[in-house]
């Protein structure tokens, strides 16, 4: 069995994801401090895994279930990078 | 409660095997994002990183992207086809989808042959251990994505009464796109 969902403009999203690609490459060539680019370049990359989550894997449809198994090992992963987080700080200070 | 009641009490739209896949793509987010992890916390506590990703084709990989980012709009037009009963439209988009891993792969392939040619092996340093390793690990998963989709492209018939199977191998198949989305500009652009 199956239902039926309405389906977003997938055209319209395939093109906004090569227009942000198109917009992390050319920030990858930006004059100036590497800060800037690498912020724009992060920014699309959320952009574009949103844009997949939500309308091709259709989160934007889907129930709370669905959010909190996706969310959950983020969180995770996330608390992962945090518990480590003195670990580099540590060893990058100078000696 | 019996099984069949509890199948019953899932929210609409939300079946068994999507739950299952689910599930499956919450233990692959912690093997993927552990290893981000882990790579972010050695990188920002360590030197040179960036001088070891300047030997890497960005061009090459910006082209892989392209590749998996039109792949997943072609399996997820692939799933509009299955559920419209156009079996025309279903063998196309998944077959294109199909070529778009294995261009993937190939374009891989490339850059691996060039990278260890110049003595960039995986045993080359710590930036090199884990190139290797994610996106190894990564191209493993496109190989797995590609089989299933061949599976599901070979059973067409049974694809179109169950149009349920192509979302569920677009799920893993735009999971896929999503870890090389973040892959991407971690080892290639920063």
């Amino acid at each position: 069995m199956s239902v039926e969902r309405a389906h977003p403009n997938y055209t319209a999203v395939w093109l906004w994801l090569l227009v942000l690609l198109g917009v992390g490459l050319a920030a990858s060539f930006l004059p100036g401090g590497r800060s800037v680019a690498l912020v724009v370049i992060f920014a699309t990359a959320v952009v574009k895994a949103l844009l997949v989550a939500l309308s091709f894997m259709h989160l934007r449809f889907e129930s709370g279930v669905i959010y909190a198994i996706a969310l959950i090992p983020l969180v995770f992963a996330a608390i992962l990078l945090v518990a480590l987080f003195p670990d580099f700080v540590w060893h990058a200070r100078p000696r | 409660m019996s099984a069949h009641a509890q199948v019953e009490a899932l929210p609409p739209g939300l079946t068994g095997p999507k739950l299952a896949v689910w599930w499956f793509l919450a233990s692959e987010i912690m093997v993927f994002g552990g290893l981000i992890a882990s790579y972010l916390v050695l990188r920002l506590g360590g030197t040179g990183w960036a001088e070891a990703s300047q030997h890497l084709s960005p061009t090459l990989a910006a082209v892989n992207t392209l590749v998996l980012l039109t792949s997943s709009y072609t399996i997820v037009r692939a799933f509009v086809a299955a559920e419209h009963g156009d079996a025309g439209g279903l063998r196309v988009n998944l077959a294109l989808t199909v070529v778009g891993g294995l261009i993937f792969l190939g374009l891989k392939a490339v850059e691996y042959t060039t990278e260890i040619r110049a003595g960039f092996t995986p045993g080359a340093g710590i930036f090199w251990s884990f190139y290797y390793t994610m996106t190894g690990l990564h191209a493993l998963h496109v190989l797995g994505g590609v089989v299933v989709n061949v599976v599901i492209l070979a059973a067409t018939r049974a694809s179109l009464e169950r149009p349920h199977r192509v979302e569920l191998a677009g799920l893993y198949w735009h999971f896929v796109d999503l870890v090389w989305i973040f892959l991407f500009p971690l080892l290639y652009l920063s």
